[in-house]
């Protein structure tokens, strides 16, 4: 359990990190907090011949109030957007969830983006920010360029972000008010979710699942049943429709779509009797 | 006695918990190489062509070496061959020409750090041809399927038969005959440190150290002179503090023997910490077994038999010196537990697979209770009884001709005590009465208990293997106390120092309990294990120290001038009876042993040190520890979740030396038994794979999924002699009992019977039929 080897280079300045990125080529890896990509470095399913830390960036790390929206930098550790009190007002799903990642060493350490560039259908954050119908700002050689989340889970651990982009913004609309529910399922606390959802229902109805294929995906039977009025119920027993959940050691594809169905229709029932 | 029965605070505490504790890895000596092992990744295979050219040219590499290698310099491996109806296979310390497991050792890279050892892996190339896989009992049964080792028949490695009583009789009598196969799955030892050593072989002295995280300092020498024909003179084992075991160290592996081959070679120390993966997948996994079983059982609940046939996945090699086979008698003999009924057939099968071996593991022989008071409950339900008053019926009494079926003797034990108690405690009646209300809601309420005995010691006539111990009273008045023990957890330098304290009349940081250094220690191949610490540790601690006691008393009536039968020790003085102001120091009567042993009579005995053997005489009591535990659970029906409402342990380990380590010990194997029912397996797949390689896949429970455990403690009944008695082992014995039982009773209402033990949410769910298997 020892990473093949690799260098390491610090960044001072995104500028620094970006021009990193583009000296290291493919084999070239940014690393935050390390919480996703050591582990696999650490079993040699990822050896990438550099590692370009951006760990340091205190300007990517914020939490900031735009108007209709909260702009997270996307450093900013797991544990400050769990705490955070305009999160917490506007948009406490976002708030929630970052709470209910790992533990509080993960919590720590682990950042926003680092989750999010990661994409990986297991995690909390990805799921959320699919339910809240945020985007992602991201920053490259030519500019820089915001992706919608529904855009941007392309595969297995596959985003829309190219090898030389650093994704520095999570934009997440304001749902202040508005009704929300996170239902993680798990047989430890500490562990990921076997299956999990993230609900909105307000102004915007956004339901998102994790773990049940091969990104983070929306419900979107669910959704368009809810639209189109169904009960929390009738919407629920939808909510793995076109879905092709893993099997692991914790659940065949048959449990996932059961607990998919059961969870959906708890997030909901929460979520309305907010 | 003072420090006997009183919470004193570990001795270790301090130490451990400042993070100064020595644990293998904190071994660090000058010139020291580090190794990593290349593993297997079939279950089944020839090796065709092994090259080790580009790892060996790696700079940084000091040695490749294969399983030919350390076969040229090492004695092949097999385990009690003396041992009766045992088919042991012979085999190597390293694989040579074929791997029988995901994770069997076929080459060790030594280099300059871990780091460079671990590139080396990569660089070594290795041409397997798979075989098909045994896996399962199933295909080490299959006539069609390969022998494991050509000399093994069918795969089976130890088979035993026996019939005890009429059992045509019983089942001819019978009302009803229940007949169920119950299965465990493979439960791991995962210590919190993992295993390691340092070889470090001196080619100017032709001394072997070994530095070990060993349950067994001298066990360990034994077999590592034995295997590696090394001078047992010439071999020395050293250990610190061991960062856990629950079985797993009491072996000795065959990493060690190759990590010692290897340091031997090269003629350079050697460190090997294993890894989290490694240790996972190739350290050891326990519990792999089954039992099917028939019982003949009245219409009024009265257990008339059983018939039982035993299978035991040994995987792929037996483990040394603790083959598997050790187990299936001791199964057996506790089979009928307290329970009186008349016959019993049972068949035991020890068969091997293409899996990683199967140590010693907390309460070895566990599936014995786990499969009776399952079956306990499974016949209550059937006959629509309530599960404690089947047990009632069937429960001796503990009177002084008790014995059960298999022939052990049961008197004195207090099962039935437990039973009522443990009920009692847990407000069993309103336990049903929310049960009632709870089904009336469609809610999923169980309550499940189940007793059990543990052999610690044993009843007199099944005592054997008796312990030194060696004590010494040093020339300030202190004591050490040497111990073969090889204490990884329990707190042995504090029990021990509570019984020498005691018996010799110290204050309790007068004593020091030294182990873990072969140069010092008695011989004891068991060390640590079989809950024989709180026993025939304590046994050999008290009559040794019993021993130096009357020594100094002799060398204080010479220097005083007074009868050693008037002399006391208390507190460290010597006290002449009534003349409490002529005391004396017990530090200047050992200066005067030590130092000027002339100026005492002639004849004085001043050597200020013994070693005495326990035998187990002046143990009174029952030998038995025993307990009920009870549990409470509520299930979701929806996703399967079980949760543990309450949880309570009613005791019996007799004596109590340290009621914190006592309570300590149970907290932790109930752990691990909720563990192995909730959480863990070391799963593999049909081709033989491993599948649970990390904390991600192999699931521990950390302290949020352990509830709150409720302990009492039976009163010890006053008996003849000491009545110290073994508690490593029943927590973990008897929790899976307890709680498949709840499972079962909170499911009454689906109609589902639990024949598994491990029943993660999934399982629950495809058991009520609500999602598909
Ligand atoms: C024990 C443990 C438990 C965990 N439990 C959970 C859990 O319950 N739920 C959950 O959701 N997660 C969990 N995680 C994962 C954790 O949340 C990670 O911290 C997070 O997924 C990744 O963030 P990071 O900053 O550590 O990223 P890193 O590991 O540093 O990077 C991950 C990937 O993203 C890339 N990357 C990082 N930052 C950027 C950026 N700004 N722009 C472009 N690419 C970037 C890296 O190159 C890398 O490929 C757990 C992790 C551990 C170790």
């Amino acid at each position: 359990m020892i990473p093949a080897g690799f260098d390491y280079r610090r960044a001072a300045t995104l500028d620094e990190a970006l021009s990193l990125l583009a000296d290291g080529g493919d084999e070239a890896k940014l690393i935050a907090g390390g919480h996703s990509l050591l582990p696999l470095m650490k079993l040699r399913l990822a050896a990438p011949s550099m590692l370009i830390d951006i760990g340091r960036l205190g300007d990517l790390s914020f939490v900031r109030d735009g108007g209709d929206h909260v702009v997270v930098g996307a450093l900013t550790r797991h544990r400050d957007v769990e705490i955070d009190q305009t999160l917490r007002d506007h948009v406490p799903l976002l708030a929630h969830v970052a709470g209910q990642v790992g533990d509080p060493q993960v919590r720590h350490r682990g950042t926003i983006g680092g989750s999010i560039a990661h994409g990986d259908p297991a995690s909390d954050l990805p799921a959320a920010c699919l339910a809240l119908g945020a985007s992602f700002k991201a920053v490259g050689p030519s500019g820089e360029r915001t992706i919608d989340a529904s855009d941007f889970f392309l595969g297995f651990l596959e985003t829309a972000l190219g090898p030389d982009e650093v994704l520095t913004e999570i934009i997440v609309p304001k749902a202040t008010g508005a009704g929300w529910s996170f239902q993680k399922f798990n047989r430890r606390a500490q562990d990921w979710a076997i299956v999990g959802v993230a609900a909105v229902r307000g102004e915007r109805t956004g339901i998102s699942l994790i773990n049940m294929g091969p990104t983070p995906v929306r419900a979107s039977a669910t959704e368009d049943a809810l639209a189109g009025g169904a009960s929390a119920a009738e919407a629920a027993a939808r909510a793995a429709e076109g879905l092709e959940p893993p099997s692991d050691l914790n659940a065949t594809p048959e449990y996932r779509v059961h607990l998919a169905q059961v969870l959906v229709r708890r997030a909901l029932e929460e979520a309305s009797a907010a | 006695m003072r420090f006997v029965g009183e919470s004193v605070t570990r001795v270790e505490d301090r130490r451990i918990l400042t993070g100064r504790g020595h644990y293998i890895d904190d071994v660090r000596l000058p010139g020291m190489l580090h190794a990593a092992f290349l593993r297997s990744p079939f279950a089944h295979a020839r090796i065709t062509r092994m090259d080790t050219t580009e790892a060996r040219n790696l700079p940084g590499v000091v040695a490749v070496l294969t399983g030919a290698d350390i076969e040229a310099v090492t004695v092949p491996i097999q385990v009690m061959p003396q041992f009766p109806d045992f088919n042991s296979p012979v085999y190597q310390a390293m694989a040579t020409d074929r791997v029988r497991f995901v994770g069997d050792p076929v080459a060790i890279v030594v280099a300059q750090s871990r780091y460079v050892a671990e590139d080396a892996l990569e660089l070594i190339n290795v041409e397997y041809d798979p075989m098909r896989p045994v896996v399962s009992f199933e295909d080490a049964q299959d006539p069609n399927c390969p022998r494991i080792f050509d000399d093994i028949e069918g795969n089976v490695l130890y088979r035993s038969n026996s019939t005890h009583g009429d059992v045509d009789a019983a089942f001819a009598a019978a009302d009803t005959v229940i007949h169920e196969t119950f299965r465990q799955s493979r439960q791991a030892n995962v210590p919190m440190e993992t295993r390691g050593a340092v070889a470090d072989f001196d080619p100017g002295s032709g001394d072997l150290t070994y530095y070990a995280a060993t349950q067994s300092p001298q066990g360990c020498r034994f077999q590592l002179a034995t295997y590696l024909n090394h001078p047992i003179d010439r071999v020395r084992v050293l250990s610190g503090d061991v960062g856990g075991g629950f079985g797993l160290k009491g072996p000795v592996h065959r990493e060690d023997i190759s990590l010692a081959a290897a340091s031997r070679i090269v003629g350079r120390p050697i460190k090997w910490i294993e890894d989290r993966n490694e240790h996972l997948q190739a350290s050891g996994h326990a519990r792999d077994e089954q039992i099917e079983v028939e019982a003949a059982v009245t219409s009024d609940g009265r257990l008339l038999g059983l018939k039982a046939r035993l299978l035991i996945d040994q995987g792929a090699f037996p483990c040394l010196p603790y083959a598997a086979v050790l187990f299936p008698n001791m199964i057996r003999d506790l089979l009928p537990g307290p329970y009186r009924f008349g016959a019993m057939s049972f068949e035991g099968l020890v068969l091997a697979t293409n899996k990683c071996w199967n140590p010693p593991y907390r309460g070895p022989w566990e599936i014995e209770t786990w499969v009776r008071e399952r079956l306990m409950d499974v016949i209550a339900h059937r006959l629509g009884m309530d599960p404690a008053d089947i047990r009632r019926a069937n429960m001796f009494d503990g009177d002084e001709e008790d014995r059960s079926i298999t022939g052990q003797h049961l008197a004195g034990i207090t099962s039935r005590q437990s039973l009522e108690r443990a009920l009692d405690l847990a407000g069993y009646s309103a336990i049903r009465a929310a049960q009632e209300l709870a089904r009336r809601e469609e809610r999923l309420l169980g309550v499940g208990f189940a007793t059990f005995l543990e052999a610690a010691p044993g009843p007199k006539e099944n005592r054997v293997i008796p312990e030194d111990a060696r004590v010494r009273l040093e020339s300030n008045g202190h004591l050490l106390v040497m111990t073969p023990q090889g204490p990884h957890g329990q707190g042995h330098e504090t029990t021990l120092a509570q019984i020498a304290a005691d018996a010799m009349g110290l204050p309790l940081d007068h004593v020091r309990v030294v182990h873990g250094d072969t140069r010092q220690t008695p011989m004891n191949l068991i060390g640590t294990g079989g809950s024989r610490a709180s026993t025939w540790a304590s046994g050999s601690v008290m009559v040794t120290t019993r021993k130096v006691r009357e020594k100094a008393l002799g060398v204080a009536a010479a220097m005083m001038e007074i009868d050693a039968s008037d002399l006391d020790i208390v507190d460290g003085m010597v006290v002449p009876a009534g003349a409490p102001s002529k005391a004396m120091p017990l530090s200047a009567i050992a200066m005067t042993a030590y130092l000027a042993p002339e100026t005492l009579p002639p004849g004085t005995d001043h050597h200020l040190e013994a070693q005495e053997t326990f035998t187990g005489d002046g143990v009174g009591g029952s030998g038995w520890s025993g307990g009920t535990h009870l549990c409470v659970v509520e299930i979701d029906r929806e996703t399967g979740r079980v949760e543990i409402v309450r949880y309570v342990v009613v005791e019996d380990c007799g004596q109590i030396i340290n009621p914190a380590i006592v309570e300590g010990q149970i907290r932790g194997g109930v752990a691990q038994g909720i563990a192995g029912v909730l959480y863990e397996k070391a799963a593999y797949d049909a081709e033989g794979q491993f599948l649970a390689g990390t904390f991600m896949d192999y699931l521990l429970p950390t302290a949020t999924e352990i509830p709150s455990i409720e302990i009492d403690h039976l009163e010890s009944v006053p008996v003849e002699g000491l009545d110290i008695r073994g508690v490593g082992e029943g927590g973990a014995l008897v929790a899976p009992a307890a709680l498949t039982n709840a499972i079962e009773d909170a499911l009454v209402p689906l109609g589902v019977t639990i024949n598994e033990q491990y029943l993660p949410p999934s399982r629950i769910m495809e058991l009520t039929r609500m999602v598909p298997a």
